[in-house]
C-alpha cells in the first residue's frame, strides 16, 4: 500500500529555459524561487518514485497515430527531445514495474490508455522538474495526455481517469511513498493571434473553484471556459487528473501569477493536509 | 475565438503538419531543407501554394491553413524566427472582440 506524499500542480514553458531575460529579473527569479519552493516541498515527502502527468506537444506522438492518454512503461526517458530547447540532456530512471501495474489495473478499470516503451520527454515533463531541482535519479512513470490536438479526452474523462489513479496507487505494494506532478496550463496561447495575451479572470476563477472544493464546478467550469483561455489552457486536463487522485484533499495555490512576456499564467499548486506556503499572489 | 482553428485536420493541414515535423525530428531533414528548400519540400504531396507557405515562413498562413500550433511554434523558434516576427504575424489576424476575455 503506497502513501501518496504530494499531489502538485504546475505550470510549464519552454520559453522558461529559452527566452528567461523576456522577463525583469526580479519576476524571474520570484518565478523560479516559487519552482524550487514547490521541489523543497516534494523532497520533503521522500518519495520514491515520482507519476509525472504531462502532454506531449508533438514530439512522440503525431497524426498517423495520437493516443488520448499513454502510460510510460520504459526503463527508463531521455530528456528533452526538442532539438531548440536550452536544457541539458539528461535520462530519467523508469520505474518499469510500476508503470506496467498502472498499464494493467487501467485496462480493469476500462479505461484504454496505450503504452510505451520508449519515450523521449519534451519540456512539458521536463522543465517543472529542472526548475524544482528535483533529484533526476528518481524513478518515473510519466502520463501523457492529449492536449494539444484535436478531438481531446473530456476534462471529466481526465478527472475520472485521474480517480481511478489515485486509487490504484494507494493499493500498490511495489513502492512506500508516491508522488505526482501533474504539469501544464494554465491561461496561454501557443501560435494563435491571441500568443502572449493571459486569461487572468479564467486562472483565478479555476484556482478559487479548486480551493473551494468542488470538483464537479471544477469540471464544469473547465469544461465550458476553456476556450476563452487559449489552446495551451487545454493542458489542464492533468489539473483535473491530479484533482481526481486527490479524492477530496484540500487544494491550494501556492504561486500565481500572469506573465504575458512568457505567454503564460503561471501556476502552482498542491493537493494535501500539508500544504505548500502561499508564495506568491493573484496579482500579476 | 476558439482554441483551435480545426476541430478535425483536414488533409492539407495534415500534410503541413507531416513537413513541419519530421523537419525538426528527422535527424537529417533540417540540414537537408536548408540546403535546398524546394528539393525538400517536393518529397510531399504538397501544392506550391502550401509549399510556398512553409518556404517564406509564412507564420499567419500556416495557422490559416490549420497547421497544428505546436507543430507551428516548434517550426518558428527551430527556424529561428525572431519572437517579434512571429509574434507580430499572428497578432495581424486578430479579429475585433478575439481578446475580449484577455489582458
Amino acid at each position: 500500500m503506497a502513501e501518496l506524499t504530494g499531489i502538485y500542480t504546475a505550470s510549464h514553458t519552454p520559453v522558461m529555459l529559452n527566452f528567461p531575460d523576456r522577463i525583469p529579473t526580479e519576476l524571474r527569479t520570484e518565478i523560479f524561487g516559487a519552482y524550487e519552493a514547490m521541489g523543497r516541498d516534494f523532497e520533503a515527502g521522500r518519495p520514491d518514485a515520482l507519476v509525472v502527468l504531462s502532454n506531449d506537444h508533438l514530439h512522440n506522438f503525431f497524426l498517423d497515430n495520437f493516443p488520448a492518454l499513454c502510460i510510460g512503461v520504459g526503463e527508463s526517458y531521455e530528456s528533452p527531445i526538442e532539438h531548440w530547447l536550452k536544457a541539458k540532456r539528461r535520462v530519467f530512471t523508469g520505474d518499469q514495474a510500476f508503470g506496467a501495474y498502472l498499464l494493467q489495473e487501467a485496462l480493469k478499470a476500462d479505461f484504454d490508455p496505450a503504452f510505451s516503451m520508449e519515450m523521449v520527454l519534451d519540456h512539458g515533463s521536463l522543465t517543472p522538474l529542472e526548475l524544482a531541482g528535483l533529484d533526476p535519479d528518481l524513478p518515473i512513470v510519466p502520463i501523457l495526455f492529449n492536449c494539444v490536438q484535436p478531438p481531446m479526452p473530456t476534462m471529466r474523462r481526465c478527472y475520472q481517469f485521474g480517480k481511478f489513479l489515485g486509487e490504484a496507487i494507494r493499493r500498490y505494494d511495489g513502492a512506500e511513498r508516491v508522488a505526482i506532478l501533474a504539469t501544464g496550463g494554465i491561461s496561454h496561447d501557443i501560435a494563435t493571434p491571441r500568443m502572449g495575451m493571459v486569461n487572468r479572470e479564467f486562472d483565478e476563477r479555476l484556482l478559487q473553484l479548486m480551493e473551494a472544493g468542488d470538483s464537479e464546478a471544477v469540471v464544469a467550469y473547465a469544461t465550458n471556459q476553456v476556450h476563452t483561455a487559449g489552446n495551451g489552457a487545454e493542458e489542464i486536463r492533468m489539473w483535473m487528473a491530479a484533482m481526481g487522485a486527490a479524492a477530496g484533499l484540500p487544494f491550494k495555490r501556492a504561486y500565481y501569477r500572469a506573465v504575458s512576456d512568457w505567454y503564460t499564467g503561471i501556476g502552482i499548486g498542491h493537493f494535501g493536509e500539508n500544504s505548500l506556503a502561499t508564495v506568491g499572489s493573484i496579482d500579476g | 475565438m476558439s482554441n483551435w482553428r480545426q476541430m478535425m485536420p483536414t488533409t492539407e493541414a495534415y500534410l503541413l503538419d507531416k513537413v513541419l515535423y519530421e523537419l525538426h525530428h528527422k535527424p537529417d531533414d533540417l540540414a537537408a531543407y536548408n540546403e535546398d528548400k524546394a528539393a525538400y519540400l517536393a518529397r510531399f504531396r504538397l501544392t506550391p501554394e502550401l509549399a510556398e507557405k512553409i518556404s517564406s515562413n509564412d507564420v499567419a498562413g500556416l495557422y490559416e491553413a490549420g497547421v497544428n500550433p505546436y507543430l507551428l511554434r516548434a517550426h518558428c523558434i527551430g527556424m529561428r524566427i525572431p519572437e517579434d516576427v512571429s509574434l507580430a504575424a499572428l497578432r495581424s489576424l486578430m479579429k475585433e472582440g478575439d481578446d475580449k476575455w484577455l489582458n
